[in-house]
């Protein structure tokens, strides 16, 4: 055997056994995409400037508190937009030590005075942050949850500046799992001041019409069974931030509640608000909606903890506990597009996807044997050889097969054979012309490979392209297409040649082509 | 084994007969999408809800209309997918002109498709809402196993996991006896029969893009393929001439163009695997063009007094074979995806016959004569000899 033959062996088995070892058994090292497995795939938007408002309100809060606490007169202090407030009213004579003030506690705003006003306005790189930061915690809240659901390999991604992509394999109730990444989760603890009443108007008789200065309304939710509106200090005691442990259980009477725990901080303040408020009510709030407001019969001591009633279902329980666990988002969402594919559809999708792939495999290896004999035999060894790299390296780098990808295999084995066929009917030319077989066999491979060269290599310029303009789908078939490429030309140049090398004699008189 | 011999088929005596088809159907196409509405952009470039849906028994699509027109959704797309009459395809169409922000629209196209499932899956009978049955065939896992719970505890979990499997398998259960295969105590049988019910369709799948996700999908599509023809144009334009490249250009246009207007004819929709289909036609008629091209290119090369349309003629002929074989191979596979694919990926293989065909024909009898037509117009003199 000649040196460089043994190389080219060696290099070929290698890569074979690769490629196998890599991806067997194929049922679970290839990644099936949801078209095929079943599943829910999502696309969210973040609404980031969220974050932006409340840090605004943040800021105006603690402008209003420092502007009295230095003594620096001002009429109104009023929230302008996203990322913008303005403080009205100024003396002229303060104007310097307001400049300072801002200096020292109001780095990230730019501010202009214009007369006795000074608007202030989030500067643009540290709003940009602060949107970022609330995507990237958005995605992270998100991430937890879904993990705490129990969903087996989620992928969660960031799409662009502000889209999530959430995609569930194997999920069954994609309205549940909405819900689950849906809900902001702000829990909060407040005193109750007056309700619950039928409406605003009955709520403020006492308070002649006006909502006090520290208080707010806020509506009981209709689905815990709690109609009416509530009257609750501004400020939480307490909020899902403090909270240590949460679990599912179940009241006195076994309905289905969820307990929790508080950490030492928030346990402390806990304590001292059930101790101040024996005989009052105390409103438990998750997103601005009142669950229960129990009456506080003792002080609650910080260790003791407490319960969240409300009516649920074991399962609405149960994703209670899974918010509150992750936490609550940063900013609100939005769904953009949703996607459910059920088990039964996704399997049968792979089932016949196999049964037609298969098929074809052999009608074309039938094909390629019955036109070119023992030649044709060579061309269905590459093209196995294809196939299983084409899955050696879809394991290796973790890539998903999907419908659009399934195409772009077609598009690969459809141009492994024609390299094929191109080779062959080229060998067959130059034997009509009356070369010996050797050199015909050569000639044959040296001649055809500027064509399929190019061909392989304009198609992969494409595919690069797709794959870097493309959006999911199409990105997938990209992927195939570009690997099945490579590993095309390996085969149909590489391993064919080597197999003629082997095969055909020095003395052969004919070729069986 | 031989096809046929090396033919001597003038191909380009054809060239101004190739143009006038291309340009008829190019025409047809035009005028059926423009006059009579014939492309329909599906779910995925954000035109509504699609939901696939199957059926405890089989039921015509009147029926399945008439049920539709009830809720006064008469004029949903429907088809049937499959062969047994169970399955179906329902795409609303009227959430088009929704007007609202986008989730407004996004909440309202899946309001449109509860509404659909509701209406087909229609009404537990009276009989079944007294006794407060619950539906078998839309319930999950979890719940049937606390449903089960309460009358066989500890064996509950597995006994739902097994019924939710073969729900699974079969896509919907048709009739009680067919629980009766899977090991459950007779008791658990009698329970279901009196705490559940049969309901008439299983939901196997639902989509719904926004109109902002469907426009942004769209413009990348078309984006990702135009760079993409750019790419090829440059590539093959610096191998071999730019009158190559734009002839290649030029031909995956026409297959583009024409198996567009081909499918317009259809009653199917344009999705992401569609659009991977069409890209998947350009990949094998530039293949087609370059294997040709690569051989003129050889030509030239041995036959330098021979004027360049029959260098092509030659060419065209000797790669003849070669075009047949592997269009016909690729044939073979996209006919096996068309016939055994499964409705999933059957518009994907619809494409791709026609684009094979096309392909074929695109190669063979416009990539030449663009190169000779260019030549003619850019570098007059050059062009009479070479």
């Amino acid at each position: 055997m000649k040196k460089n033959l043994q190389w080219k062996v060696i290099i070929t088995l290698a890569l074979i056994a690769g490629a196998v070892i890599i991806s067997y058994p194929p049922a679970e090292k290839i990644k099936l995409g949801l078209d095929l497995k079943g599943g829910v795939h999502l696309v969210l938007q973040v609404m980031a400037d969220d974050s932006i408002n409340a840090e605004t309100d943040q800021e105006l809060a603690r402008m209003e508190e420092l502007f009295k606490k230095n003594s620096i007169t001002f009429q109104s202090a009023v929230k302008e937009g996203t990322g913008r407030f303005s403080v009205s009213g100024l003396l002229a004579d303060q104007e310097g030590k307001t400049r300072d003030l801002f200096d020292q506690y109001a780095r990230d705003w730019d501010f202009s005075f214009v007369g006795d006003r000074v608007v202030l306005t989030l500067k643009p790189l540290v709003a940009q942050a602060l949107r970022d930061q609330a995507v990237s915690q958005t995605l992270e809240t998100i991430r937890n949850r879904v993990d705490q659901f129990g969903v087996a390999e989620p992928l969660i991604q960031r799409q662009g500046a502000n889209k999530l992509v959430v995609e569930l394999p194997g999920v069954e109730d994609p309205e549940r799992v909405k819900n689950i990444i849906k809900v902001t989760a702000v829990l909060e603890w407040k005193l109750v001041l007056a309700g619950p009443a039928a409406d605003e108007e009955t709520l403020l008789q006492a308070y002649d019409g006006q909502v006090p200065e520290n208080a707010e309304v806020v509506r009981g939710d209709a689905s815990r069974g709690q109609a009416g509106v509530y009257l609750v200090s501004k400020v939480a005691v307490v909020t899902g931030k403090d909270l240590r442990t949460v679990r599912r259980g179940t009241d006195e009477w076994g309905n289905p509640a969820v307990l929790f725990t508080m950490n030492s901080d928030g346990g402390a303040r806990f304590e001292r608000m059930t101790g101040e408020n024996v005989g009052k009510q105390i409103g438990i709030i998750l997103d601005n909606k009142v669950q229960s407001a129990p009456v506080v019969e003792s002080q609650i001591r910080r260790t003791e903890g407490g319960m969240i009633r409300g009516r649920f279902t074991p399962e609405e329980a149960d994703d209670l506990v899974i918010v509150l666990k992750a936490g609550a988002l940063p900013a609100g969402i939005k769904y953009l597009e949703e996607r459910s594919i059920g088990p039964t559809l996704g399997a049968d999708s792979v089932r016949q996807g196999l049964i037609a792939g298969l098929v074809a495999i052999l009608a074309v290896m039938t094909f390629m044997i019955f036109f070119y004999k023992l030649s044709g035999i060579n061309a269905v060894v590459a093209l196995v050889l294809n196939v299983v790299l084409l899955f050696g390296a879809l394991a290796y780098f973790h890539a998903t097969l999907t419908l659009p990808g399934i195409a772009g295999i077609i598009l690969g084995i459809g141009m492994a054979v024609d390299a094929n066929v191109l080779i062959f009917e080229r060998i067959k030319e130059e034997t009509a012309l009356g070369k010996g077989v050797l050199s015909s066999v050569s000639l044959g491979f040296s001649r055809a490979f500027t064509a399929i060269f190019d061909s392989n290599l304009t198609t992969v310029i494409s595919a690069v392209f797709l794959f870097q303009f493309g959006t999911g789908p199409i990105k997938g078939y990209a992927v195939t297409l570009i690997i099945s490429l490579a590993a095309n030309l390996f085969t149909a140049v590489f391993v064919s040649h080597l197999i003629f090398d082997f095969s055909v004699k020095k003395t052969a008189k004919r070729l069986s082509i | 084994m031989q096809l046929f011999k090396v033919p001597h088929i003038k191909f380009l005596k054809y060239k101004y007969l190739a143009l006038g088809v291309t340009a008829l159907i190019v025409l047809a196409g035009v005028l059926n999408v423009t006059v009579f509405k014939g492309l329909k952009l599906g779910v995925d470039f954000g035109e509504g809800t699609l939901i696939r849906v199957m059926l405890k028994s089989p039921t015509p699509v009147g029926q399945i209309r008439e049920d539709l027109s009830r809720v006064g959704l008469g004029n949903s797309d429907i088809v049937e997918t499959g062969t047994s009459g169970r399955e179906y395809m329902v795409r609303a169409v009227q959430v088009v002109n929704i007007k609202g922000s986008e989730e407004q629209q996004l909440e309202a196209h899946e309001a449109l498709a509860d509404k659909i499932i509701a209406a087909l899956r229609g009404e537990p009978t009276p009989e079944e809402a007294a006794r407060g049955a619950q539906d078998l065939n839309s319930i999950n896992e979890q719940a049937l196993a606390s449903l089960l719970d309460s009358a066989f505890p500890g064996s509950a979990p597995d006994a739902a996991k097994t019924i939710i499997a073969l729900r699974n398998e079969k896509g919907i259960i048709s009739d009680f006896s067919e629980l009766q295969d899977l090991g459950l105590k007779p008791e658990v049988l009698t329970f279901l029969k009196d705490k559940t019910y049969l309901g008439n369709l299983t939901v196997l799948s639902r989509e719904t893009v926004g109109p902002q996700v469907g426009k942004d999908l769209r413009r990348k599509a078309v984006q990702a393929t135009i760079w993409s023809l750019l790419g090829m144009l440059v590539y093959i334009a610096f191998r071999f001439k730019l009158e190559y490249g734009v002839a290649a250009i030029f031909t995956l246009t026409q297959d583009v163009l024409i198996t567009m207007s081909v499918y317009s004819f259809t009653n199917r929709e344009i999705n992401l695997p569609i659009i991977a289909g069409i890209l998947t036609i350009v990949g094998f008629s530039i293949n087609d063009t370059i294997v040709i091209f690569d051989r003129v290119r050889e030509n030239q090369k041995a036959l330098r007094k021979e004027p360049l349309e029959e260098i092509m003629n030659l060419s065209l002929n000797q790669t003849l074979s070669r075009t047949i074989i592997t269009s016909g191979t690729v044939f073979l596979t996209v006919g096996a995806l068309f016939l055994f694919g499964g409705p999933v990926i059957n518009d994907f293989a619809f494409v791709m016959l026609i684009g094979t065909i096309e392909g074929v024909y695109s190669t063979v009898s416009l990539s030449c004569p663009v190169v000779l037509f260019w030549q003619r117009l850019f570098k007059p003199k050059k062009g009479a000899r070479r």
